[in-house]
């Protein structure tokens, strides 16, 4: 980790200034050097902080001793003009005027990227199209961008890294301090996105994750996207905030189709009836990248398909009473009553042949509901 | 002059007997009630005085001394007037020693000598089984279900006139009791109460409901509001067989003690059902309280139901107090004053939302953050949990899933097949199968290969606690005398009992991943 040198110090000293916000930080660093902008704070002559917000703490802190902080923390501080800063920010209009990032900022240059992001309560199909997506992107060399919440943020997170060593790498932006693990079942996953991609922040270290910092985050993954694509999100939620970031930018937003009664597809559904573009797979993204960068659309690594997947369940041989399960349970998440409804079967004989298909790996049985495998 | 009236106190749900003597002797007239009387008795001094100048008995201008003997412990209820004033006019010479023998006198007496009813009259009655009783007329068909001799009278001046003679005593009629021709014990048909068949769809839930009838397990429902778990709850007892003579004494003991609404023409022979609101205190549910020793809920659910709605909002200490009464189906209760012990043999039914949101569990529709629904979960504790052989998923019946099914299989159906089943557990001498001990489990709930693999796999994969294990193979046990199997407990049983007890993952509204 290199040194920083003084703009670098001063301008995460300004990010974690008591305080700051983005906008602010943004009038503060309008026309002046991070040092120069630092030094007319604490000399209270700064034209953006005429009421002296931050004189008095811009006087105690030292910026070389927050410099030190971000080493130890393994964290890179980033602004505009200078190596690492995302060139997909520059001109954006709600670009953050200082960044920090763990990893390796410069992943995304020269690669697309895609936002893959949606609901933190997804259902299983959405985890799976979410990791699908992931594992296909990273495969056809595209970086995918996400949240690193839970549910389909951290599928995609999964499935990208899932693509292995050959793929491309997995790219995160986060609401809450580089050192703030948020949510705290997803440290691993954390870890290994900043292992081998980078993980992106504007908060300052140590910021908690608080419901502001996830929308401002959402406008910066908005804006390192070339393609967003919402897997699964409801009617109201944090996804809809990338696809208005989105939509500001002129950024191309793709829904994955759910089941008109699933609660999770309800956003989705709706931004497909507002005439987002529908994704099925892989493929379709890669058409709507393609459109979007406006160059043909193979350049990509040419084998990303893994291979297609088959339908369990029609390949394999299955009895009578089985089959009217497999019906029943149909192809999405189904409770246990309506199966009985539909099957007409006895609990006992039903828990039976579900669990005989559970146990041949087609049936799988969650809290009260069933879904197939 | 020296009176010994017998009557009896209440203590808990036992009548303790207690002689009351008057001594009546020269000096500053003056009424005394010693005997550790408590305010309801001491106040009976201005009753019976009020009674006897209103009715035209004579008064004793004369010093009156009461005592309640054994006088070492403390006696309460108005119930003692009556014997009061029967003490008053023997020890004054008004009647004679022999007019009362034999007799012992249970009532609360109004200004005017009127008699009232008291309660627990029928286990007073018990306790004075010995003894002609005599109590007031409403008193009269309660106190004659305990078997005893019984007289009753509607006032004090009838009480007088008929232990002196005057007046002969006038046959008790019982309605249904027995004494008026029509076979004694004829409650309230099982057609009356809450018909299973009004409950839509649900197939899930009434299989559930049908076998922890059948095995006496405790069943807790999961879903969100207006999912039917209140309705569903209440179509339990229906289902449950009459209680046995015994039961169906002690339940009526207990429920007369209480002072509960219920019928006094007769004994209780349904199950009762008991739905405490979740306000209620640690000594409301277990029973206590300052005035002697009153049974709480769980001694109201004895041989019925408990159904503890909104599970998560009882108050921690409520709801640990249940741990002793589901263990030893006795509730013991110790005050400074002493102890009683009520029984509380009941089937727990506990409901709740799976969420604070009350969405979770349907994919993709809750929004409730994992930490609030653990949050939410932890609210029970997980002894209490363990005690749940059932847990149960309730979700809105889907309308599109119910076009085209007529009613589902009424009580009276369900009933007899809950009957027949449990008949079997008899056979193994247990009530019901959620009694089984572990030892007699290899005995009485053998398992086919396919069973003890499956039950195996649950083991190796975590899914199943040995604890749980001994709980799944007694609920296994249940759904194959349901399904008229023989003594070995097949795969399907295994499962279904599987499928039955739920998981965690349930509970906490978590989805299928």
């Amino acid at each position: 980790m290199t040194v920083l040198d003084d703009d670098l110090a001063c301008a995460a000293a300004l990010v974690g200034l008591g305080g700051m916000t983005p906008v602010r930080l943004v009038r503060i660093l309008d026309g002046f050097g991070p040092l120069v902008a630092w030094r007319a704070l604490a000399a209270g002559t700064h034209p953006a902080d005429r009421a002296h917000r931050f004189t008095a703490e811009a006087r105690v802190v030292d910026p070389s001793e927050v410099a030190d902080r971000y080493r130890s923390a393994g964290a890179r501080v980033l602004i505009p003009g200078r190596p690492g800063y995302p060139a997909a920010l520059v001109g954006d209009p709600g670009a953050p005027a200082v960044l920090s990032a763990t990893g390796d900022p410069t992943v995304l240059d020269a690669r697309p990227a895609v936002a893959v992001v949606g609901t933190r309560s997804a259902t299983r199909y959405g985890v799976r199209v979410a990791s699908d997506l992931g594992r296909g992107l990273a495969g056809a060399g595209v970086a995918v961008v996400s949240g690193l919440a839970s549910g389909i943020d951290a599928a995609a997170h999964a499935g990208a890294l899932a693509a292995g060593p050959g793929g491309a790498p997995p790219v995160a932006v986060v609401g809450t301090g580089l050192d703030v693990v948020y949510p705290r079942e997803n440290a691993a996953l954390w870890a290994q996105v900043s292992g081998s991609g980078a993980v992106f922040s504007e908060a300052a270290l140590g910021t908690p994750a608080r419901p502001r910092v996830f929308p401002a985050r959402n406008r910066i993954i908005a804006g390192l996207a070339d393609v967003v694509v919402v897997v699964e999100c409801h009617g109201r939620g944090g996804s809809l905030h990338t696809v208005e970031a989105a939509a500001r930018r002129s950024v191309p937003v793709c829904a994955v189709p759910g089941a008109v009664h699933s609660p999770a597809s309800r956003g989705t559904n709706g931004l497909l009836v507002d005439g987002c573009t529908p994704v099925r797979d892989v493929d379709d993204v890669l058409v709507a990248l393609a459109l979007a960068r406006g160059t043909p659309r193979v350049p990509l690594v040419p084998d990303w398909r893994a291979g297609p997947e088959s339908d369990a369940g029609t390949a394999v041989e299955l009895d009578r009473v089985e089959r009217a399960v497999w019906d029943a349970v149909g192809s999405e998440p189904t409770n246990i009553e309506t199966v009985l409804l539909r099957t007409n079967l006895s609990l006992a004989t039903l828990a039976g042949t579900a669990d005989a298909l559970a146990q041949r790996g087609l049936l799988v049985a969650g809290a009260g509901w069933w879904s197939r495998a | 002059m020296i009176a010994s009236i017998p009557s009896a106190v209440l203590s808990g749900v036992d009548g303790r007997p207690v002689r009351v003597e008057v001594h009546v002797a020269n000096g500053l007239p003056g009424f005394t009630v010693v005997g550790l009387p408590d305010a309801a008795v001491r106040e009976s001094r201005d009753r019976v005085r009020a009674a006897f100048v209103s009715t035209g008995l004579p008064w004793p201008r004369r010093r009156i001394t009461v005592n309640l003997a054994p006088s070492g412990v403390r006696k309460g209820g108005a119930g003692l007037d009556l014997p009061i004033a029967i003490g008053v006019l023997v020890a004054s010479g008004t009647m004679t020693q022999e007019s009362v023998a034999g007799h012992a006198f249970v009532g609360e007496l109004g200004l005017d000598g009127s008699l009232r009813g008291v309660p627990g009259v029928l286990v007073l009655a018990d306790a004075l089984a010995d003894l002609a009783l005599v109590v007031a007329e409403v008193d009269g068909p309660e106190a004659s279900l305990a078997g005893g001799t019984c007289r009753s009278a509607p006032s004090l001046v009838d009480v007088v006139a008929r232990c002196t003679g005057r007046r002969p005593w006038p046959a008790i009629v019982v309605p249904g009791g027995g004494n008026d021709g029509s076979p004694p014990g004829a409650d309230a048909p099982v057609a009356d109460l809450a018909d299973l068949a009004d409950v839509r769809g649900q197939v899930m839930a009434r299989r559930a409901l049908e076998v922890a009838a059948t095995g006496g397990h405790h069943v807790l429902m999961v879903g969100p509001p207006g999912a039917g778990k209140t309705l569903l709850a209440t179509r339990l007892p229906g289902i449950l067989a009459d209680l046995d003579p015994e039961t169906s004494r002690t339940v009526s003991r207990i429920h007369s003690a209480a002072g509960v609404a219920r019928s006094t023409t007769t004994l209780i022979r349904r199950p009762p059902f008991r739905a405490p609101h979740h306000g209620l205190s640690a000594v409301a549910m277990i029973g206590g309280g300052s005035g002697g020793h009153r049974p709480g809920e769980v001694g109201l659910a004895h041989g019925g139901v408990l159904f503890l709605d909104e599970l998560g909002e009882f108050p921690t200490a409520v709801l640990d107090a249940l741990r002793q009464p589901l263990e030893e189906g006795v509730v013991r209760i110790s005050r400074s004053q002493g102890s009683s012990t009520c029984p509380a043999r009941f089937l727990l039914v506990g409901a709740m939302n799976p969420c604070p949101c009350g969405t979770g569990g349907v994919p993709g529709a809750c929004r409730c953050s994992p930490a609030a629904r653990a949050r939410y979960a932890r609210r029970l504790s997980g002894p209490l949990l363990d005690r749940f052989d059932i847990t149960l998923r309730v979700d809105r019946p889907d309308g599109a899933e119910l076009v085209g099914r007529g009613a589902g299989e009424s009580t009276a159906v369900v009933a007899a097949r809950v009957a027949e089943a449990r008949e079997r557990a008899r056979a193994r001498g247990v009530r019901a199968n959620a009694e089984l001990e572990v030892s007699s489990l290899d005995r009485f709930a053998p398992l086919d290969p396919r069973a003890s693999a499956l039950l195996e796999r649950q083991l190796r994969s975590g899914g199943l606690s040995a604890r749980g294990l001994h709980r799944v193979r007694r609920l296994a046990r249940t759904v194959a005398d349901l399904e008229g199997a023989g003594s070995i407990v097949e795969a399907d049983h295994v499962a279904e009992a599987l499928t039955l007890r739920g998981s965690r993952a349930l509970l906490l509204g978590e989805e299928v991943r």
